[in-house]
């Protein structure tokens, strides 16, 4: 591990090139897009795999350094939620040997990180009682849940635009851009699957912290249960189960889609808005 | 005498369907062919192209007029009268032969502009030449260098990207609906041609689960057996759109056979998984158009499938000025190689190179030399170019010896061997 950062700054700077890297695998994944040139997509792949990895070590150089956890904070937290967003898109990519993906959800992976490099770090240490085996896990599996959830959105989105392009009609083609979507029967079951792993992570999560919060907040917060966060992640998990139960009960896919892209749309509300703005307790950010 | 490069050919433009059968060269028949050729040296060097659509032969030859005894020769061959043979026949000599080749393998002069096979079919003529040994130097360039040409054409350019025919386009929207058609349950309704020729090739592109489904049942069920499908009643035709991933429809019906409302109603109540593909190749049509509203229900019919392959083609044909530019560019080269073997371009090459490399040694010793006396070094330069003459002897005498492919074949030796290709291209 000597060859870690060993400062704050230059664990930022690993971040900004794993930026670079996510950056210029976008671009290289659009081209893909429009040419499927090999070069092009074992670029985008490779570049992406060096984002992710770089991605990993900058977390965890920050981490060494602030001694804590690395979802400390905001920044933390983006930048840990747009590692496990690359590597669920390299999973998929591997998995399905299929490089359509990449092109929608690489710039989400970028995004994520770039806001997380540019909002401000927290000044203050984590408070004692964010330590520890539950609460990780808490954090962990919620990220994770994020991830799955923000490619289903986006497995989502493409099976509305992919099944929009095929009713065409007078528009309907047979090559450009839309062609090289994957097809709609993989974007469907992609998306139950990432919902499935979204929707079980965030319960096991949702689960454990409601235990953390429990042993926690109880003593000095008796109404805990009513912070508008913990109410809003119930409702959305509430949502998401009857997302999932309808899709695997048959449900038409383009209502499931639409019904995904809606429930990340609440997700980043919650994540967001009222973590920021409206909880009372859940306010590690601030 | 010198060579040239011709060609003659019969194409789906001028000849019609019965006579391009009659010219048609299996691949024993194009040997034999050459073999007649080279015999009657009429040819020294020689490929045959013989599709569906084309027969033409490639060659080279030392004869003035070398075209006549070539269509002399193809009309004893095949029996056919020569007078026909030349009214439909399409020739040329020099670029005009490379020119046709370069775009017969971009696709260009296809029937159907673009298409892929026959970048393959020229492939295989060059592949069956080289093994009867009848191509040698100037005709494997020229095969090589137009295979090039017509990979070219198809990267760089949309000439083959999109299909054209109702069948290619209906494979390319599956393709975009299942990822794989392995696994995915159809369902045939009708009992015709098209219905018998749809289930093979769904046979053939690895679908397991067909459905049978026709007002007469025993038509339905010997289409099964040949096809190892199941048969369904006539009057759950529209029942089974919950449980299949295609349906595809070609009935003589006059009247729509799976009406949308029952589709709704059936779609309301019975939940299914994925989305449905519904091609309709009846006329008139069996499903009414309304289907194709329904959430997750795509469906196409004739018209549909049939503007789109008006607007690939169209589309296509856009194309042809990139994949023309593209051709121009590779006959240019191709010219360019073609003239530097002959004979005075080779030696005049060599002995340039020689030159070159005699000064260059002079030069080297210079410092030395410059001890010499004036006489001493007026024999240093005698001596050098003496030598590079004696040189220059063997391969001079050599490039004008045998057969005009013989000579050809040693003249690109000779340019390969000393980089004379790397000199004129530094040259330039």
């Amino acid at each position: 591990m000597a060859l870690l950062p060993s400062s704050l700054a230059s664990a930022t700077a690993l971040g900004y090139v794993a930026l670079v890297c996510y950056a210029i695998s976008t671009g290289f994944y659009g081209a893909y897009l429009r040419k499927p040139r090999p070069i092009f997509g074992r670029a985008a792949t490779g570049l992406a795999a060096a984002g992710a990895t770089l991605n990993l070590v900058a977390l965890y150089a920050r981490s060494a350094v602030l001694h804590s956890v690395p979802y400390r904070d905001l920044v933390g937290s983006m930048a840990l939620l747009g590692f496990f967003l690359a590597v669920i898109s390299l999973l998929l990519e591997i998995r399905h040997r299929d490089r359509s993906l990449g092109p929608y959800l690489m710039p989400v992976v970028f995004l994520f990180l770039l806001v997380a490099l540019r909002v401000p770090a927290a000044k203050s240490p984590p408070a004692p009682e964010l330590k520890g085996v539950i609460f990780a896990l808490h954090v962990t599996l919620n990220m994770l849940a994020y991830a799955a959830l923000a490619v289903a959105c986006a497995l989502s989105a493409l099976y509305l635009v992919a099944g929009h392009a095929l009713k065409g009609g007078k528009s309907l083609t047979t090559g450009g851009a839309a062609s090289r979507l994957p097809s709609l029967r993989y974007l469907e079951r992609a998306n139950r699957t990432s919902l499935g792993v979204g929707v079980l992570a965030s319960t096991c999560g949702f689960l454990l912290g409601v235990s953390w919060a429990w042993r926690v907040w109880r003593p000095d917060h008796p109404s805990w249960a009513f912070d508008p966060k913990i109410i809003s992640v119930a409702l959305i998990l509430a949502f998401y189960w009857a997302v999932l139960v309808r899709a695997h009960r048959g449900a038409a896919p383009s209502t499931t889609a639409r019904l995904s892209v809606l429930g990340f749309g609440l997700v980043i509300v919650s994540y967001t808005a009222i973590n920021l703005f409206v909880s009372r307790l859940h306010t590690f950010y601030r | 005498m010198s060579s040239a490069l011709v060609f003659l050919g019969w194409n789906h433009r001028a000849t019609p369907l019965d006579l391009r059968e009659r010219l048609a060269f299996s691949p024993e028949r194009a040997r034999e062919a050459l073999e007649g050729l080279f015999r009657e040296k009429v040819f020294s060097e020689g490929v045959i192209i013989s599709t569906c659509n084309r027969a033409e032969i490639y060659g080279v030859t030392e004869l003035e007029d070398g075209l006549t005894p070539l269509s002399r020769f193809l009309a004893r061959f095949h029996g056919v009268e020569e007078s026909l043979l030349l009214s439909t026949a399409l020739s040329g000599r020099g670029e005009v032969t490379v020119r046709h080749l370069f775009e017969v393998a971009s696709g260009l002069d296809s029937m159907v502009l673009g298409e892929a096979q026959i970048l393959g079919q020229v492939r295989e003529a060059h592949r069956r030449a080289t093994e009867a040994r009848t191509a040698r130097t100037v005709t494997n360039r020229l095969f090589q260098a137009a295979l090039e040409c017509g990979k070219r054409v198809r990267t760089e350019t949309e000439l083959g990207s999109k299909p054209t025919s109702v069948p290619g386009i209906a494979l390319s929207l599956t393709g975009r609906i299942f990822e794989s058609l392995a696994g995915c349950r159809v369902l045939l309704l009708g009992a015709g041609e098209t219905v018998e020729l749809t289930a093979s090739l769904l046979v053939d592109a690895g679908v397991s689960d067909l459905l049978f489904c026709n007002r007469s049942p025993e038509k339905a069920a010997a289409l099964a057996a040949q096809a190892n499908g199941r048969t369904l009643p006539w009057d759950d035709r529209v029942s089974a759109f919950a449980h299949v991933d295609i349906v595809l429809s070609a009935t003589g019906s006059q009247e729509p056979v799976v009406r949308a409302e029952a589709v709704k109603k059936l779609l309301a109540h019975h939940s299914r998984r994925g989305p449905l593909l519904v091609l309709d190749l009846a006329v008139p049509r069996d499903i009414e158009p309304e289907v194709g509203d329904l959430p997750d229900v795509y469906r196409y019919d004739l018209d549909a499938l049939g503007a789109l392959a008006r607007k690939n083609t169209a589309e296509r044909q856009g194309e042809v000025p990139k994949a023309r530019s593209i051709v121009d560019e590779s006959v240019r080269k191709y010219e360019e190689w073609l003239l530097g073997l002959s004979h005075v371009d080779v030696v005049r090459g060599l002995r340039g190179k020689l030159e070159e490399l005699r000064l260059a040694e002079l030069e080297r010793y210079s410092s030395k030399l410059g001890k010499l006396g004036p006489g001493d070094r007026e024999l240093v330069e005698r001596i050098t170019e003496s030598l590079v003459a004696k040189i220059l002897h063997g391969p001079t005498v050599g490039l004008k010896e045998g057969d005009p492919s013989e000579r050809l074949e040693r003249a690109a030796a000779v340019r390969s061997l000393f980089r004379l290709d790397r000199l004129d291209g530094e040259k330039k």
